[in-house]
């Protein structure tokens, strides 16, 4: 079976600071990782393939350097990388990105499953997997946390939701965005499969190579437009009043009434 | 000169990071600080299938024919995971240094036997060198070896020794000096000879390990050899060239438990800039007291000159295999400042972070004290005293004339 997985390169925003004054990120000496979400997607595509057997391309979307992810997917067990990059992809918002990946997954050609993080850290939006299944016209299931059966012609997931989890079967090929689990403990690559990971291709493709050079590109083609990025000013402290209901609800009232709100 | 790592090289050190986050937390060197040995076998066999034991042995032997360069940004973050420097003793130091000589100059027997093991973190192979009678003076070694037949009959007492109780639970063996001829009165150097002895021979009788000030979770211990009979094949290059042979060894060792003391002090550093920005004496954190930032930015200092210093040392002993172009006294005199700058950095490192913790640096609350007590052991010895380095540094600026032992 054909797998494709994408994956993004992000600062590690467990060590990211936001600039009190401008309100921005501090991403200067920030390192970089790879998505979680897509860390544990490339991992559930790993663990599937070694029971249908297949070949697994992971495909992203980045500057040059994000060639540096890809080579830690490649060493995990990725098959094959390739890195779609050049300066007409440059600020790219979601539509514009699931719109490159769709040109590059066609490029690719006959896929049965594509896997996705359910989102990128650094953005959060959880648009560009569900957009990519829009672009390519196929079936697509959010909040997986597991495939629990996969035949040649369909998949069947546990899905996350508010209330519990879904068993969900989709024809393919099909997209899944992964969520993670708490448990859940990425493989860590050896030195031989470091090296080895040298042997293996990572291609870079620029707008050349996915053809027609019209089409929702970077800035121009994308419909978002960020204008201000800011933190939410800080919270003071609240107020929790542990008592029973009876008691609570006269002293909240109290409360409102003393702070002037009622 | 390029100072970028290669794509490669990040991604081991990461993998070396990531693997350590998870399997030796600073709680379970701790734990295995305060229990002591012998060291828990399931730490080098993970080290094992890491492939990060023993790198640099050829893949033809079972290595990853890795350099010297990227084994000792390995070494480095064993340091940093582990700043009791017990697990860098035991799987750098001793099983990489040591154990990449030893495979070197072994024959197919003993790499079968002790070296593949070795390299999985089944076996141990460690150093015997230091004895009763003398440490750093080589010339004061009593063991001998006598030939019979096709086989060595050796004998004599070898101490302070690393490893002795894992390689008994673990099997294994070790790379040990002794004599075979008189040496001529001014070249005590000459006919030493190096064997691989497993822990198991018949007449090694080893000695009740020691009460060791730190590094606890390897053993440090000795052993006896009462006509212990070894075949040939388990001699270790020429006879009578064994104390070149160590010399390598020890160049190999020395090198990487300077990097590993380099990530002590990181780690040192990072622990330390914790407690000092959140520590507040007189309202104010006492990062901000120049009595304490400044003596932080002087240790930074002084750890990122030893760490492009060991990196200079690493690339000239690639070299020195690679091609030769650097000799082996060219690299060990660079090999000898890191072995004496490294480990004493660490312990300065360690002294000064427990004095900005004040008590809570003396407790084991805190790792301090117990980095401080680990890296002391390459200060006082292992691996060679601080004057055996001078003396090294001497001879090279000032030509073997001036040898204080001539
Ligand atoms: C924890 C630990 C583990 C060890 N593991 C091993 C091991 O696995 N295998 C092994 O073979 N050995 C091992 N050793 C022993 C180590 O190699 C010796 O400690 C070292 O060679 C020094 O020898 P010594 O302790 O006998 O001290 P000595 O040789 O007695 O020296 C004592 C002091 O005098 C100094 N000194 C010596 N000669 C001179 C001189 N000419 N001029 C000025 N100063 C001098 C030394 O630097 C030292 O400070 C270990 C030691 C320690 C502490």
């Amino acid at each position: 079976m054909n797998f494709i997985v994408c994956v993004k390169q992000v600062p590690d925003t467990t060590e990211v600071e936001v600039d009190r004054e401008s309100g921005t990120i501090i991403r200067e000496g920030v390192p970089s990782i790879l998505n979680p979400f897509d860390e544990f997607a490339l991992n559930e595509a790993i663990r599937v393939k070694e029971k249908t057997g297949g070949r697994i391309t992971v495909l992203s979307m980045g500057p040059p350097q994000a060639q540096e992810a890809l080579r830690k997917c490649l060493a995990i067990g990725a098959d094959e990388a390739i890195l779609l990059t050049d300066q007409a992809f440059a600020g790219s918002d979601t539509w514009a990105t699931s719109f490159t990946l769709a040109r590059a997954v066609e490029k690719l050609g006959k896929y049965d499953l594509i896997f996705c993080g359910q989102q990128a850290t650094d953005g959060d939006t959880a648009q560009v997997g569900p957009e990519l299944a829009r672009q390519l016209n196929i079936p697509q299931m959010t909040y997986v946390e597991s495939i629990e059966e996969i035949d040649d012609g369909s998949v069947i997931c546990k899905k996350e939701t508010d209330g519990g989890y879904q068993r969900v079967k989709s024809g393919l090929p099909a997209l899944l965005a992964f969520i993670s689990t708490p448990a859940f403990e990425p493989k860590i690559p050896s030195i031989m499969e470091v090296m080895g990971a040298k042997s293996k291709t990572l291609s870079q493709w620029g707008i050349d190579d996915l053809g027609d050079e019209d089409g929702d590109y970077g800035l121009d083609g994308s419909p978002t437009q960020v204008i201000r990025v800011y933190s939410p000013p800080q919270r003071g402290e609240g107020v929790i009043i542990e008592e029973p209901p009876e008691v609570a609800v006269d002293k909240l009232i109290e409360y409102l009434e003393s702070e002037g709100i009622i | 000169m390029d100072f970028q790592l290669t794509e490669e090289q990040k991604l081991i050190k990461e993998s070396v990071r990531d693997w350590f986050a998870r399997n030796l937390p600073l709680e379970r060197v701790r734990e295995m600080d305060t229990k002591g040995h012998p060291y828990p076998q399931d730490i080098p066999k993970g080290l094992g299938e890491l492939g990060v034991i023993m790198g640099t042995v050829p893949k033809e032997h079972g290595g990853q024919g890795l350099d010297w360069f990227t084994q000792t940004l390995i070494a480095e973050e064993i340091g940093y995971a582990d700043p009791t420097i017990a697990c860098a003793a035991a799987f750098m130091a001793v099983a990489t240094g040591w154990g990449y000589t030893l495979d070197k100059y072994c024959s197919e027997e003993v790499r079968e036997m002790a070296i593949k093991p070795a390299l999985k973190g089944e076996k141990f192979v460690g150093i015997a060198t230091t004895e009763p009678g003398g440490g750093s003076d080589v010339a004061a070694f009593k063991s001998t070896a006598e030939k019979d037949g096709d086989e060595w009959v050796l004998n004599g007492e070898k101490t302070f020794i690393s490893g002795v109780e894992e390689a008994r639970e673990w099997g294994g063996g070790y790379w040990v000096n002794v004599r075979t001829g008189e040496p001529p009165e001014d070249a005590p150097h000459k006919n030493m000879t190096s064997f691989f002895v497993p822990i198991d021979a018949e007449g090694l009788e080893p000695d009740k390990p020691y009460r060791d000030a730190g590094r606890n979770a390897l053993s440090t211990g000795g052993f006896r050899m009462e006509n212990v009979r070894i075949p040939d094949s388990y001699r270790l290059g020429e006879e009578g060239k064994g104390f070149y042979r160590t010399m390598e060894g020890f160049d190999n060792a020395r090198l990487l438990i300077g990097a590993s003391s380099v990530g002590v002090t990181q780690r040192i550093l990072e622990e330390g800039m914790k407690y000092i920005k959140e520590r507040k004496t007189f309202g104010k954190p006492l990062a901000k007291y120049e009595g304490i930032q400044f003596e932080l930015v002087e240790l930074y200092r002084e750890m990122e000159a030893t760490r492009l210093m060991t990196y200079k040392t690493a690339w000239m002993q690639d070299k020195r295999y690679q091609d030769g172009s650097f000799k082996p006294k060219d690299v060990a005199k660079w090999i000898s400042m890191i072995k004496w700058k490294a480990p004493h950095l660490a312990l300065e490192a360690a002294n000064k972070a427990m004095h900005w913790l004040g008590a809570a640096g003396y407790s084991d609350e805190y790792m301090f004290e117990m980095a401080w007590r680990g890296v002391m052991s390459y200060c006082v010895g292992a691996e060679g005293g601080e004057n055996i380095q001078k003396i090294v540094i001497g001879r090279e600026l000032l030509g073997p004339d001036y040898v204080p032992y001539k």
